[in-house]
């Protein structure tokens, strides 16, 4: 098979499983023809290996799917256009299981074992988190697409960064302005009692305080409870509006009840779409959210008013007007969180190409590259929208879209400045040694 | 040596992971954040009015039981035992179909070994878990013994045997083993499928499949094939069992194979009883994927205080599940001793060694409507990416049967409407397994104990004992579930 073939573009434009990863790059494709001296021209024409921590099965095998197509449509797209300081990139993907000692192994077999420059497309927090260290004594860069506070919070290390997606404190503070100033000022937090609740009850309450807004009551949800009606009286009756976090396989039964619960009328409704990533926001039980409110990343449905580069990011990912596979009309994308992974890599493109990348030697100056990165204009390579890096604390901000349900799709209604999102860095990894 | 050098260093880096997890405050893992609980498809069950699944199979399983009391019982058995021939294969292809076989185990060992790392892109763990240990299965039940074909262990045991070595081997297997060398490994097969961290990673499986594979040829060839197969290979004795519900049976006589169909269970019911060794490898069989279930389920993991909305992975749970596969098979293998021991007592009967090793045949149709429902959307989903990598087996960019190219269509297990038609599909099969373990035990009791009355009390803890499990299955399918 010839890189040509292998390059292969469906007519429908979606590309396929196997056109960007492994070995689709030039140099992978050419090692598969018969003859061919593996590097033989120029040690400047090896690919650029890139390690893949994907959760590939295990509870994040959903994400895990979407991940991976994005990282294939994004590394095709850079190889056709010539890679990255002439080299190609290849993908070597390693399964962690969604498995935080699994992932800290594989981290350390694309070191060890794989020799990658660097690795990439993390997203479960509790991975990450487990994973960071082993990256760090390895000194190896470890470019996550998680939407974790963990690496702006200073907890991680030099070689961890997030320069492709925002955390959850910044999307929590961005919408709060929105929120006091369009659906009311007294709130109802209704969340999951553990971490990834805490955490947007402990962000969003000093978020809608600074907006002359009050949390006038909290109500957390045993993470094992599949029935919530019993829950539902703490709503104060002079709630505003619920600001809602439930996810896991109840989250439709949550919606439905709260739909029993209230009726035709109740509080305004917000949202974050991590609740209902990659469902079908039409399904059954999820009648009530009509009119609602939501966090998105990046809208799943495609808004009349697109720009060319996000209508040609969704062409090239293969996703449909509603999100969903334009191959497969009921595999709803994970369009909110997946644009990470695309831009996670431009950001490695551009700064290997500001630090003049040639191997492993250069792991230190990539990152002092990354980190000394500022800002990211809107365009092919950060389809989601501009964006401000703060090297600092390895994070980016981005706008974030506040989308209503409007007869069964998504309309951004909303969206935030970067400035939103911005909060006091908390750390400065850049005076921590390699 | 750089190879060694780089395999310690990995073993330092993977102890260096353990340490600097063990030694992480409990402050840093509740920077945990988002944690992106799947809505899953099981959201979409949960809306399903599936009590009323439950309140049903429940009551088809009791009726059925109510039902055969006033069926002639020897009409029954006179329907097991009856056989239409339908063809004679007058020859034996067994050894070239299996050395076949055992050439593609070959080729799948070396795409394990140095093709993608990628467990979706793999045949190795696509073919062994997906095609293998789901498909072959289920192909057994409905078809018969075709593992007894593509076994990759009968081919080069011929060719050893026609090298010189002896057929029946240097040693016997001593029959006081029974299948207990059987239930050991059937339970370390579990174990790796359920519990060990990483069962699809191409490279460890390789390494396990071709230790088992060496590790059975090694018996085969020291203790003959038949004796091994029949006993000690835990596979080809699982299988077996399970292809003895199939409609279809091959008898080996003079002029060939000679292939009829019968009823679904109709060879069970005329069976040998098993030894108590082998009662507890079948109960050992529906233990694991019970399990399988089980050990998604809120209920279980809120019993070990594990938080299902971020489910840490599996290194996280390895004790706890070892224990549960074990309690499991404990709890199911008490049950099943208690509702025959009690049948035998109610019946009159004086050989309740005999009595479980017939009726525990009845569990084969509930092992594999389990199976079946467990398994179905991994089936459906993991078996396009099998096809997929067929085409491209060394991740070299091939694409021999046309299907590397092709896009996985995941959509066919997501959403509403295949939730429903999912959900229908595995409640008819636990419900119609465990009816159809309702007849066959029925049956296998009248032969038991001679008379229709005395077969119908006997069948009264395992009519109870079928209810229960229905409803357990079917609450396993319906339950919230991490992932």
């Amino acid at each position: 098979m010839n890189y040509k073939a292998k390059h292969q573009i469906k007519p429908d434009g979606g590309i396929t499983r196997r056109t960007a990863l492994k070995g689709l790059s030039t140099a992978a494709g050419l090692m598969a023809a018969p003859g061919f001296v593996r590097y033989a021209q120029a040690q400047s024409s090896e690919p650029i290996r890139i390690g893949f921590q994907c959760h590939r099965t295990g509870i994040g095998a959903a994400y895990g799917r979407w991940y991976e197509r994005v990282t294939s449509a994004a590394v095709k797209r850079i190889n056709d256009q010539g890679g990255v300081n002439g080299r190609p990139l290849e993908i070597v993907i390693e399964d962690d299981g969604t498995d935080a000692a699994r992932g800290s192994e594989v981290v350390a077999k694309f070191a060890n074992q794989h020799k990658v420059d660097l690795v990439y497309g993390t997203l479960f927090s509790h991975v990450v988190v487990a994973a960071a260290p082993m990256a760090g004594e390895l000194k190896i860069p470890y470019y996550v697409v998680s939407e974790g506070y963990h690496v702006a919070s200073g907890k991680m290390n030099r070689y961890c960064v997030q320069p492709g997606i925002t955390d959850v404190k910044a999307q929590v503070r961005s919408v709060a302005p929105w929120i006091a100033q369009n659906l009311g000022k007294r709130v109802t937090l209704v969340y999951p009692d553990y971490a990834f609740g805490h955490d947007h009850r402990d962000f969003f309450e000093p978020a809608i305080t600074a907006q002359g807004g009050e949390v006038i009551a909290k109500v957390p949800i045993p993470p094992t409870e599949t029935s919530f009606t019993r829950y539902f009286p703490q709503i104060p009756r002079d709630t505003d509006v619920i600001y809602h976090v439930m996810v896991g396989p109840a989250v439709l039964t949550f919606v439905k009840e709260l739909g029993e619960f209230f009726g035709t009328g109740g509080p305004q409704l917000f949202g974050f779409i991590d609740s209902l990533e990659a469902v079908d926001i039409n399904s059954p039980g999820l009648e009530f959210l009509d009119g609602s409110h939501f966090w998105e990343g990046m809208p799943r449905y495609a808004q009349p008013d697109i720009p060319r580069y996000a209508a040609s990011y969704r062409e090239t990912v293969g996703i449909d007007e509603n999100g969903a596979s334009v191959n497969d009309p009921n595999d709803v994308s994970t369009a909110g969180h997946m644009f990470g992974c695309w831009e996670t890599l431009y950001v490695i493109k551009a700064a290997m190409e500001a630090s003049g990348y040639r191997g492993p030697e250069d792991r230190a100056s990539l990152i002092e590259a990354t980190e000394a990165m500022t800002e990211f204009p809107a365009g092919n390579e950060h389809p989601q929208g501009a964006k401000i890096f703060n090297g600092q604390i390895h994070q980016v901000f981005a706008e974030q879209c506040i989308s209503q349900v409007n007869g069964g799709r998504l309309d951004v209604v909303h969206r935030t400045s970067i400035e939103d999102g911005m909060y006091e860095p908390e750390a400065d990894y850049t005076t921590m040694s390699f | 040596m750089i190879r060694r050098f780089d395999r310690a260093k990995h073993h330092r880096s993977s102890l260096w992971a353990l340490v600097t997890l063990a030694a992480m405050p409990p402050a840093l893992l509740a920077l945990c954040g988002p944690a992106f609980a799947h809505a899953s498809e099981r959201g979409h069950v949960l809306l399903l009015p599936t009590q009323y699944y439950v309140l049903g199979g429940a009551l088809a399983v009791a009726a059925s039981f109510l039902v055969l009391i006033f069926l002639p019982p020897q009409a029954l058995a006179r329907l097991g035992t009856r056989r239409m021939r339908i063809a004679v294969l007058p020859f034996d292809g067994r050894a070239t179909v299996s050395f076949f076989s055992f050439l593609i185990f070959a080729a799948l060992i070396y795409a394990g070994v140095s093709g993608s790392r990628d467990p979706l892109a793999n045949p190795l763990p696509l073919t062994v878990w997906t095609l293998l240990w789901v498909g072959l299965t289920l192909m057994q039940g409905l078809f018969g013994n075709l593992w007894a074909w593509l076994n990759p262990w009968y081919g080069p045991w011929r060719f050893f045997v026609r090298l010189g070595g002896p057929e029946k081997g240097w040693f016997r297997l001593p029959k006081a083993l029974g299948y207990r060398p059987a239930v050991l490994l059937l339970f370390c097969f579990a174990w790796f499928e359920l519990i060990y961290i990483a069962p699809d990673d191409p490279q460890h499986l390789a390494a396990a499949a071709l230790a088992y594979w060496l590790f059975t040829f090694a018996g085969m060839c020291m203790f003959g094939h038949p004796s091994w197969a029949s006993r000690m290979e835990f596979l080809s004795v699982c299988v077996g069992m399970i292809s003895r519900l199939s409609v279809l049976e091959a008898r080996c006589t003079e002029r060939g194979f000679s292939l009829s169909t019968c009823l679904p269970g109709g060879k069970l019911t005329d069976t040998r009883p098993l030894p108590l060794s082998g009662v507890a490898f079948l109960l050992l069989a529906l233990a694991s994927v019970s399990f399988d279930g089980f050990m998604r389920t809120f209920f279980w993991l809120g019993a070990i205080g594990i938080n299902p909305l971020e489910f840490p992975g599996r290194s996280s749970v390895v004790t706890e599940n070892t224990m549960g596969l074990a309690g499991t098979f404990l709890v199911l293998g008490a049950a099943f001793t208690l509702a025959t021991w009690a049948g035998d007592r109610l019946a009159g009967g004086q050989n309740w060694n005999r009595a479980a090793g017939l009726l525990v045949w009845s569990i084969v149709p509930i092992a594999l409507a389990y199976h079946f429902s467990h398994y179905l959307t991994a089936l459906l989903v993991d078996g396009q990416y099998a096809l997929a990598a067929a085409s491209d087996p060394f991740f070299r960019g091939w694409n021999l049967f046309g299907t590397a190219m092709a896009h996985v269509q995941a959509g066919i297990v997501l959403g509403a409407h295949s939730a429903w038609v999912i959900w229908n599909a595995q409640a008819a099969a636990i419900i119609g397994g465990h009816v159809l373990a309702v007849v066959i035990a029925h049956t296998i009791a009248y032969r038991l104990y001679g008379s229709g009355r005395r077969a119908a009390l006997s069948q009264l803890p395992m009519a109870v004992l079928m209810i229960g499990y229905t409803v357990f299955g079917l609450w396993l399918l319906s339950t919230p579930t991490a992932g």
